[in-house]
């Protein structure tokens, strides 16, 4: 006792309490209280005062939520947090994805054959714009999926875990602008790295190729046609992660639900290819009705047996159910921690 | 309780199998109780589902007879199929020449070299260069320029100041035509046709001449005669020489052949100086047959229903087993089931109920994967029976059930639940080593294998080593050609057939067999690097959860 | 089952952790064995540190950590004879509460039977025995506490450790909950619980140890420390109609060294020797004859304790 006693000059005070304990139970403030008895009862008026400021418009309410998620891809301060390696990811598929812009722009530097060889592969053509988005390996194999994954993985699935959906319900936010912009935010991310490096491809190789307005003239049905398509596949795969990151409590399952709806279907329509011999179940796969789709739009023979109605049916039916479950979900969400 | 007796009557085995029942039925209760383990074994049950929907419709459908070698079709359109022309020496690229049709029969010519340069007679000649001083000259028989007949409506007198004597050496008329002397002989050039008189013919050309076959009727046969008629022959003796030209297209004994007929044809492609057989190369054991070398057009188009039914069933199998259950089961259900293993228990906090028991927590780690597999493993085993159920029933064959086709699926569930295994120790490690990092190291892992896995199937065997699927997927190569050990020999018929089956496609034979080509070789060697990989990342994991500090 | 040997349940010796920069226990030594203590702290105080310490959670940074005579980081063994529970609020909630306890029996390596038999047996004793086959996830707070507690004795441990085992209950759990407590240490078990409401530990024990900052503060009976404390000023709130006229009444009487009014109602009177000021207290107040409304001593809780004992003055 007395050895605990001379551990207890602690004359410099830097021991004192700084932290504000007991809080939270309603005991801290408890008193032995001796001898009190309360001769009379109050009651206290409740009174609740109306906030009187000025609500913002809308569409400033809303673009908050939407800067709230992009702008966290840059910086988490007071944005939405991002995990380092989302972001690495993200700046490694982005970079990747500008890959032929290096090549064209060492075609335009390099004399000779190896130039026109660099142009025949990577320069602007009807297979090159459709292969810039749409191709199997490596963008549809390794990149988009897994960058939708990545991003779209987490944008409700969190709010769920987590109950901060309640940050966005307790605040005059309807839950259609919430889905909206989340949903924007989402593809805006999306459509940064697969649609923004399409354009940038496009535009660059034009710019270091020196082109004139006939070449102009003559690529841009078939850019704008990949074009579509790009933005058709944002759209479709930000549609089917958000519906399922709105049915999942942890990112994860969304994220690999995702990939194993993309990877899944697209290897199955291939086994029953190769050994039935029918394409008919490429239909289940949103990758290749997209890229059956993307074919078609920008010209180019498809690899596909059946029809390109089949496809876009699936595409909108896609579509459709992802949209519908998303609304449902969210509809339906309660503002708690699940 | 006696306690006296409890402790003879238990040995700390027995104990340590109580915590290890306990940890496993909660792992396996905590798993049942998420709506997505079912939501992904309902996926993982669909898509098998699917998949013996497909075949039981194709089953139905029954083996479409393929003519392997192509010679049912009747490419000219005159009726009579390929094989049928080939038989009478006609050409099947030429409405006129059909069989019966009457066909030219060369007698005799003057070559290049000849010393005799003029032949005199009544023929049909062919290829003619030279000058030719008709008795008779048939000029009814025309056609034109690429017919090689020549048109006499086309054939002038020949210019005043050109020589005889000096055909081809100051002057010609041009491929294919011809010019008429003052004196009624005619000078060719290249042509076809029919006459009686002298032919002379100038150094350094050449001319021949024949008869044409009198025209005779010849039924056309159905081109379903031209579809699977020629089996394989095989009595499983490889150091005989093999194979029997059932159509005779090769032997051509009793083929009715014209010149027109290929004259590269040869009888023994295979120079081991028998006409038309198989000959199938053994690898240094003498056993193995690493290579098959046919004459050409032999054993080429066998019955569909008996090799390539038979083939195509094992593709479907390995199909479905490396697809279906190594690709997107042994990737898929880990990631979903055994990621948070140990990593949610740690987040969640419920960690600390089981780690306050006197368990140790290496110990935990096994078991948690155990329960894991219990689900998983259970999974995949019972769709393997799905399928096997499917397959042996209904594949092709004379026995009712196929019991091969059981033991097969029971190997590819075998070798689904060891990839489980490994991918499961592996992203358990994962989430243990980072929890806010892992999960996504796991998904690109996944990912990684996947592509991995592709490359495996396309036949890469040396970048893929370093991956799970490569050896997951050779451990199903080698199961397959362990239970029906002539495997290898249909791919290898195929391939020197040239038929395009799905075995081919699927199947290739086990990479790593240490030169041995034996499969079981290989599937020790896979069975090995799959354990060892589980074990290590078990052991990775546990020295790294044993000094892991729990907040 | 008994404590065999003189091997204190918990020794610590000269035992610190810091985690980076932030000290969480700092060079603590204690022996702990038999009966209930309290340990008591503010929040941040390094109770659940020193709780993960004895359950070898954590690696002590230095000093060494002994239960039973075991390091509990290097071996599991003593937990055989340990219960925790753990200020963990997730549970198994897809789990009846008598699973939940029967499974983590299990773990102990007793039999499906033995596990079950006990876990009804500690389901009854915690006092769920009629809600025991319902899942976790529909009792309240003060059942899940008790399904917690009911855990961490199923194996009839010689050595329970409770981290804040009543956070969060309403008072009839707690009632519930500390009697239970009460009961273990009747049993002549060790039994460590911890809270920073000094209120409930007295309820339950007069054996505490004061945890601040990392640091031992006080340790043994709670009222033999209270009047270790004596010397130190004390303040006495008289809440009266009349504050001025009390005052004067006891300016002069020897343990009061002041007064001070800090409320138009009340008076403070600061005191070295409380027991006495209280000894001569009522005499006082009678002789003046003004309406006192209560006394309150608003030094006697643990913040003021602490306040104290860390060397405030305020």
């Amino acid at each position: 006792m007395n050895n605990d006693e001379s551990q207890l000059d602690i004359a410099s005070g830097k021991t004192r309490m700084e932290v504000a304990y007991g809080s939270g139970d309603g005991d801290d403030d408890a008193k032995a209280v001796v001898a009190r008895k309360a001769s009379l009862g109050v009651l206290f008026e409740q009174v609740y005062r109306p906030w009187n400021g000025d609500l913002g418009p809308r569409w400033v309410r809303n673009y908050a939520i939407f800067r709230h998620h992009v702008y966290g891809i840059f910086s988490s301060k007071g944005h939405r947090y991002y995990n380092p390696f989302v972001r690495l990811s993200i700046l490694v598929i982005f970079l990747s994805s500008l890959t032929p812009i290096a090549m064209i722009f060492l075609s335009s530097t390099i004399p000779g054959e190896a130039s026109e060889w660099l142009t025949r592969m990577w320069g602007i053509n009807r297979y090159n714009l459709w292969g810039q988005v749409l191709g199997y390996y490596p963008r549809n194999l390794c990149m988009w999926p897994l960058l939708t994954a990545l991003v779209v993985g987490g944008m409700i699935s969190d709010d769920r875990k987590n109950g901060t959906s309640a940050i966005y319900f307790s605040r005059p936010v309807t839950r259609t602008d919430y889905t909206v912009m989340k949903f924007l935010s989402a593809s805006t991310v999306l459509g940064f790295v697969i649609v923004f490096s399409y354009m940038l491809y496009y535009s660059t190789s034009i710019v270091f190729r020196g082109e004139g307005w006939a070449f102009l003239i003559d690529t841009l049905p078939m850019f704008l046609g990949g074009l579509f398509a790009g933005i058709l596949l944002v759209f479709t795969y930000t549609s089917i992660g958000m519906a399922l990151s709105s049915i999942s409590q942890s990112r994860f399952f969304a994220a690999i639900a995702f990939l194993s709806i993309i990877f899944g279907t697209k290897l199955m329509a291939f086994l029953v290819e190769i050994v039935f011999e029918t394409s008919i179940l490429y239909m289940l796969s949103p990758y290749d009705s997209l890229a059956h789709i993307g074919q078609w739009l920008v010209g180019i023979p498809p690899n596909y047996d059946h029809s390109i109605a089949f496809s876009i049916v699936s595409i909108l039916l896609y579509n459709a159910a992802s949209i519908g479950l998303l609304v449902s979900r969210v509809s339906t969400l309660e503002v708690t921690r699940e | 309780m006696d306690k006296q007796g409890r402790s003879l009557s238990e040995t700390v085995w027995t104990r340590l199998d109580r915590k290890a029942g306990a940890i496993t039925e909660l792992t396996v209760r905590q798993l049942r109780h998420r709506i997505s383990t079912w939501v992904v074994l309902g996926v993982g049950m669909l898509m098998i589902m699917m998949l013996s929907a497909f075949y039981v419709d194709a089953v139905r459908d029954g083996f479409e007879p393929i003519d392997n070698d192509g010679d049912s079709e009747d490419w000219d359109g005159d009726g009579y199929p390929l094989g049928q022309e080939r038989k009478f020496g006609t050409s099947d690229w030429d409405p006129e020449q059909y069989p019966g049709s009457g066909s030219y029969v060369q007698d005799g010519s003057i070559e290049w070299g000849d010393d005799i340069r003029t032949h005199t007679g009544n023929h049909t000649w062919e290829y003619v260069t030279g000058i030719f001083t008709p008795i008779w000259i048939d000029e009814s028989y025309q056609g034109d320029r690429w017919s090689m007949i020549l048109d006499f409506d086309s054939v002038n007198f020949c210019e005043e100041e050109n020589d005889a004597s000096e055909f081809m050496n100051s002057w010609s008329v041009g491929w294919g035509g011809g010019c008429e002397f003052e004196n009624g002989d005619y000078a060719f050039q290249e042509v076809r046709f029919r006459g009686e008189g002298t032919l002379r013919v100038p150094r350094g050309h050449y001319a021949g001449w024949g008869h044409m076959t009198d025209v005779f009727d010849v039924e056309p046969e159905p081109a379903s005669n031209y579809i699977n008629e020629d089996d394989l022959d095989w009595n499983g003796n490889a150091l005989q020489s093999q194979g029997f030209d059932d159509d005779g297209d090769c032997l051509r004994d009793d083929w009715n052949l014209g010149p027109e007929s290929d004259f590269w044809f040869d009888k023994d492609d295979n120079n081991n100086g028998r006409d038309c057989d198989v000959i199938y190369v053994l690898g240094v054991d003498g056993v193995t047959v690493v290579n098959i070398i046919a004459d050409e057009n032999v054993d080429e188009d066998p019955d569909d229903e008996k090799l390539l039914g038979e083939s195509n069933h094992r593709g479907f199998i390995v199909a479905v087993g490396k697809i279906a259950f190594v690709m997107i089961l042994s990737i898929f259900l880990p990631l979903f089931l055994a990621l948070g293993l140990v990593r949610d228990e740690t987040e969640n906090g419920t960690l600390h109920y089981l780690l306050s028991k006197p368990i140790h927590r290496g110990e935990f780690i096994t078991y948690r994967i155990l329960g894991y597999l219990l689900i998983s493993g259970t999974f995949v085993f019972l769709m393997s029976l799905i399928m096997a159920s499917v397959t042996s029933l209904l594949g092709p064959g004379d026995s009712i059930i196929r019991f091969g086709d059981i033991v097969v699926w029971v190997g590819i569930a075998f070798a689904t639940i060891l990839a489980l295994t490994a991918y499961g120790a592996l992203f358990n490690t994962l989430g243990l080593i980072s929890s806010r990092y892992g999960v996504y190291i796991a998904l690109v892992i996944g990912i990684y294998e996947f592509v991995m896995a592709v490359m495996t199937l396309s036949g890469a065997t040396l970048v893929p080593v370093l991956s799970i699927s490569h050896w997951t997927l050779q451990l199903v190569d080698s199961i397959v050609l362990i239970v029906w050990d002539d495997t290898l020999f249909m791919d290898m018929m195929s391939n020197a057939f040239g038929y395009d089956t799905i075995l081919g496609f699927f199947w290739s034979p086990p990479a790593h067999t240490l030169g041995t080509e034996n499969p079981y070789v290989s599937a020790i060697i896979s069975v090995i690097v799959l354990i060892f990989i589980t074990v290590s990342m078990i052991f990775f994991a546990q020295s790294l959860f044993k000094r892991r500090e729990i907040m | 089952m008994t404590t065999e040997s003189n091997t204190p349940a918990v020794v610590i010796d000269h035992c610190s952790k810091w985690y980076g920069n932030v000290i969480g226990i700092n060079d603590i030594s204690l022996a702990i064995d038999g009966g209930v203590t309290g340990i008591l702290g503010p929040n941040g105080a390094g109770k659940s540190t020193l709780f993960k310490l004895l359950m070898g959670r954590l690696k002590p940074s230095s000093g060494s950590v002994r239960l039973f005579g075991v390091d509990p980081w290097e071996s599991t063994s003593p937990y055989r004879r340990i219960g925790y529970v753990s200020e963990t609020e997730k549970m198994y909630d897809w789990m009846t509460g008598h699973d939940f306890v029967s499974t983590l029996a299990r773990l102990h390596g007793m039999t499906r039977e033995e596990a079950n038999s006990r876990a009804e047996h500690v389901m009854d004793f915690v006092g769920l025995a009629d809600v025991q086959h319902k899942e976790i996830g529909k009792y309240s707070k003060g059942m899940r506490q008790r399904v917690k507690i009911a855990h961490a004795l199923v194996h009839d441990p010689d050595l329970i450790v409770l981290d804040e085992p009543l956070h969060g209950c309403d008072p009839i759990a707690r009632t519930s909950i500390m009697s239970v407590i009460r009961d273990l240490g009747e049993q002549g078990k060790t039994v460590l619980v911890s809270s920073h409401i000094l209120d409930e530990i007295e309820r339950i024990t007069e054996q505490i140890v004061i945890l601040h900052n990392g640091r031992l503060l006080a340790l043994g009976n709670l009222h033999a420390i209270r009047d270790l404390l004596d010397k130190h000023p004390h303040r006495i709130l008289i809440r009266t109609d009349h504050p001025r006229d009390l005052a004067s009444a006891f300016v002069g009487s020897k343990p009061v060294y002041g007064v001070r009014f800090s409320e138009d109602d009340a008076l403070e009177i600061l005191t070295n020797d409380l027991s006495e000021a209280h000894s001569i207290l009522p005499e006082i107040i009678v002789k003046s004859g003004i309406k006192v409304h209560s006394i309150e001593n608003p030094d006697d809780n643990l913040d003021s304790l602490l306040k104290y004992l860390v060397g405030g003055d305020s």
